[in-house]
């Protein structure tokens, strides 16, 4: 190890926090706009760009945990999956949107639609606006809890308290199994009642597993900012990209077999209550964003990630990396959007017919830019407030003698 | 805490109070040792008496099937309990059960491998044993239940017959057929592949001229030169690359066969993965069931370690902790789709005739599988065996939950019935265990049933090199 144990982060970080600042106060100040001209599509898009960044705040918590339990030589990433998950306050925030459109958003909020809809009606002791809030609330309280705890006793552990390491690794014990069932309901909750007649078991797996693999795609990126700068660049090894490589590998094809034995089961037995779901995207239009996403979100990564030279190279997995994060955003869309018409409002709002088909609104653009530059803001600054190494982490000598040699 | 002086090469923590983690192999073995040890098993004159009556009741079993089986063929497959409206119960029951178990050895062998889990090197060989073996007994269930299985080729796989008869490609059973089969395929060949260096070592170590010449046959022709090596690790490393996704694809098409269906309880879009877990799960409680006793009574407690027996209950835990979120969901999820049929479907598992069956399932794979978290049930081996058994009979529990509930009671209460299974059901599970014991039995008596020259490559000599380089 080398003489210098601040690992403080390099000089430009400030650079790229104030220019995150920047990009979010543009995106708001789109959004504000957006929001007074057409609040509904505000909304709709608000709730994609939304889930995007929750999404790596989450997955991150969540792989953190799994690295606390698994060890490896990938926990040299841990402060930046710590980073990631400290943003979980300012989430809390940013979800208010939500709440606030939950009756432009979900047609449960509606007391005279469900009066008139027996199957909203016996969804009511589940999906009513007390609830939603309740459960909301209940999600970040338990999730801030958790990361924060994670966190203090990373620092603890910095510091030289090592009876931290066994506690770490109790919490995440507990807080996986905590995380898995609250993001399933939050899937419940947030995407799946769009359309509250649909449902399918298996969402909740498709929304942790599409956390898991923003989380990491946004790791591989920051980590590669860090590894052309002091003092980053002797510490991270090509054998850690390849790890962070072999899972993003691993969630590429998780995310696929999820999709295909959703889409297989529902198509195959075409149901009243399930097909729905699937008419609405594979029809009007959706279906070109349907045949995109199986060609981007699965076809070209996995075919990249193949290959053991893009997984070691920073420089070439970085563009992976941020090309998953679009095809991710993109995935969000199709979840959220054939929901609702053109003019952003749901389509199981009204009674009577009428169509959905393909749009995408200006929103599409200035949301994620609002919410990712907030959030990207404040990971920078939670990066820059401890060392980049968890220098006593009792896997590190492990992690750091997987040379890149072989 | 101080970390353990000598600070090995298998990941003991240092600085931290991490609890110590037991080593892969017991200290102080050397490449003599261990294949002296290994090989001895097999090579031995004398055979023991415990394997003897190991072998005579798995043997015993076995004759029990032969004479199912004979029944079955001459009456028909009314000797089954089988009815109307469950048309489908024990033969699809163990048929899930036993491929279910296979799925631990192909985890093993493959996807451990490529995440180089060296911990994986001691179970590996016995595992795969044990999944071609549980593939062999979950064959038998689909072959027998078609009654004729002499006409089975052309009901089960498309044979351009005369009759112009074609399966139904769009059914799940069919892909099953070509799924199963592939692993199978899949999974003989890796362990073979795996044994043909041993075989060597036992052909050049044998005493006896019927040794020789059986084991030098089977050997291959293998001289242990650098090219042999080379070719057998990259043969090694691409079956383990192929067989990955079949870890996954299997299990996920043995889940079709009821997801794809419109019954409710099996229509769930969670039944992939679900499944899946639930194999691996099975499959690790059914090694441990072997390898604890194993371990015992030939000593090789040395190679087989206390590392082993707790990664394999970690894995156990997690995977069962998926299938207990199966449930949970599946109970959820009944009632949110406000879909009356699967809110009776639950409502009749837990309170209905087989409730108690249920409760057991939750009792089980929800319930007891929390005290894998505690340290302490990890290190007590003992209580270990008892629990992996337990696992075994839950994950029975669970296949029949979902196969005999969902259809016994469906759409029209008119055409609700009971199932009752009759002598000849459990005769034939019984057989199909004596069948898996008397292979398991016989494969440890004349096949090493640890990777010789994998152990070796973990001794403490195998990693004296020159400085190191990188």
């Amino acid at each position: 190890m080398t003489s210098d144990t601040t690992y403080a982060p390099p000089e430009d970080l400030d650079a790229r926090r104030a220019m995150a600042l920047k990009v979010g106060a543009v995106g708001l100040v789109a959004c504000a706009f957006g929001y007074g001209f057409a609040p509904e599509h505000f909304f709709r898009s608000w709730l994609i760009a939304y889930l995007l960044f929750l999404g790596i705040a989450l997955g991150s918590m969540g792989l953190l945990m799994v690295q606390h339990l698994s060890g490896g030589a990938w926990g040299v990433f841990r402060r930046v999956f710590e980073a990631s998950s400290r943003t979980l306050p300012l989430m809390a925030v940013l979800f208010l949107p939500i709440a606030v459109g939950m009756t432009s958003l979900y047609p449960w909020s509606h007391p005279e639609l469900v009066q008139n809809d027996a199957v909203l009606t016996h969804k009511a002791p589940y999906l009513n606006s007390v609830f939603f809030m309740v459960r909301a609330l209940f999600y970040f309280v338990g999730w801030t809890t958790i990361a924060w705890t994670l966190s203090r006793w990373s620092r603890l552990q910095d510091e030289g308290d090592m009876s931290v390491n066994i506690k770490l690794q109790y919490l995440s014990g507990g807080g996986i199994v905590f995380y898995t069932l609250t993001a399933t309901f939050a899937s419940v909750d947030w995407l799946m009642s769009l359309n509250p007649h649909w449902y399918s078991t298996l969402f909740g797996f498709l929304f942790v597993g599409g956390q898991g693999l923003s989380a990491l795609a946004f790791t591989i990126i920051v980590s590669t900012f860090l590894v052309r700068r002091a003092p980053m660049a002797s510490l991270f090894k090509p054998s850690h990209f390849h790890d962070l490589g072999k899972l993003s590998l691993a969630f590429v094809m998780l995310w696929a077999y999820f999709n295909f034995s959703q889409f297989l089961l529902i198509y195959a037995a075409n149901l009243l209550e399930e097909i729905p779901y699937f008419i609405a995207r594979i029809t009007h239009g959706w279906q070109y964003l349907a045949i995109f996403l199986v060609v981007f979100h699965f076809a070209v990564p996995f075919s990249l990630l193949l290959s053991r030279d893009n997984k070691r190279m920073p420089h070439r997995l970085v563009w992976v990396a941020l090309a998953i994060l679009v095809v991710r955003y993109i995935d969000l869309v199709m979840l959220v959007s054939p929901e609702f018409d053109a003019a952003g409002v749901n389509l199981h709002m009204e009674a009577g017919e009428h169509e959905g088909g393909f749009y995408l609104h200006w929103l599409d653009l200035a949301a994620p830019l609002a919410v990712g530059g907030l959030w990207a803001w404040m990971f920078f600054t939670q990066l820059a407030q401890r060392p980049l190494l968890a220098f006593r982490d009792p896997y590190l000598r492990e992690s750091l003698e997987t040379t890149g040699g072989h | 805490m101080a970390a353990a002086p000598g600070h090995s090469h298998d990941g003991v923590a240092d600085g931290g109070n991490m609890r110590p983690i037991p080593p892969v192999i017991a200290p102080g073995h050397t490449f003599e040792s261990v294949t002296e040890k290994i090989g001895g098993i097999v090579l031995t004159k004398r055979t023991q008496i415990g394997w003897l009556v190991g072998f005579a009741i798995g043997f015993a079993l076995l004759m029990l099937m032969n004479m199912t089986i004979g029944q079955l063929l001459f009456v028909g497959i009314g000797v089954f309990g089988n009815n109307n409206p469950v048309g489908w119960a024990f033969p699809i029951i163990n048929f899930v059960w036993w491929i279910g178990i296979g799925h631990a050895g192909t985890l093993i062998s493959a996807i451990l491998l490529l995440f180089r889990q060296q911990w994986r090197t001691s179970i590996n060989r016995f595992a795969e044993a044990m999944t071609l073996f549980a593939v062999a007994c979950a064959a038998m269930f689909p072959l027998l239940h078609t009654g004729r299985p002499w006409l089975a080729a052309y009901w089960l796989f498309p044979y351009p017959n005369s009759m112009g008869l074609w399966p139904q490609f769009r059914s799940p059973l069919i892909w099953d057929v070509f799924a199963v089969s592939t692993y199978f395929t899949v999974s003989l060949l890796f362990w073979y592949t795996g044994l043909v260096p041993d075989m060597a070592t036992l052909r050049d170590r044998a005493k006896s001229k019927a040794g020789k010449v059986i084991y030098g046959m089977l050997s291959l022709g293998w001289r242990g030169s650098a090219r042999h090596w080379h070719r057998y690790e990259m043969a090694y490393l691409l079956l383990a690359g192929i067989s990955t996704p079949l870890v996954l694809s299997v299990h996920t098409v043995v889940s079709f066969d009821f997801a794809v269906s419109v019954v409710p309880g099996w229509h769930a879009t969670i039944f992939p993965p679900y499944f899946v877990a639930g194999a691996v799960y099975s499959g690790f409680a059914m090694v441990m069931t072997l390898a604890i006793p194993l371990r015992k009574f030939y000593g090789l407690e040395d190679f087989i370690t206390m590392r082993h027996i707790h990664n394999m209950t970690k894995i156990m835990l997690v995977t069962g902790m998926i299938v207990a979120y199966g449930y949970a969901n599946e109970v959820f999820f009944s009632w949110y789709s406000a879909n009356m049929y699967e809110g009776y479907m639950m409502h009749n598992r837990m309170t209905g005739p087989y409730a108690v069956f249920y409760w057991s399932l939750i009792a089980i794979n929800a319930c007891m599988i929390q005290l894998f978290w505690f340290r302490s049930v990890r290190d007590n081996v003992g209580l270990l065996f008892v629990l992996s058994l337990l696992v075994n009979v839950g994950m029975w529990l669970e296949r029949f939950i979902i196969i005999v509930t969902s259809l016994h009671r469906d759409f029209l209460p008119s055409s609700w019935d009971m199932y009752q299974p009759t002598r000849w059901d459990f005769a034939m599970f019984a057989g199909t265990i004596g069948l898996f014991l008397s292979l398991f039995f016989l494969f440890i008596r004349f096949l090493p049933a640890l990777a010789i020259f994998e152990m070796r490559t973990i001794v403490p000599e195998a990693k004296l090199q020159p400085e190191q380089h990188g």
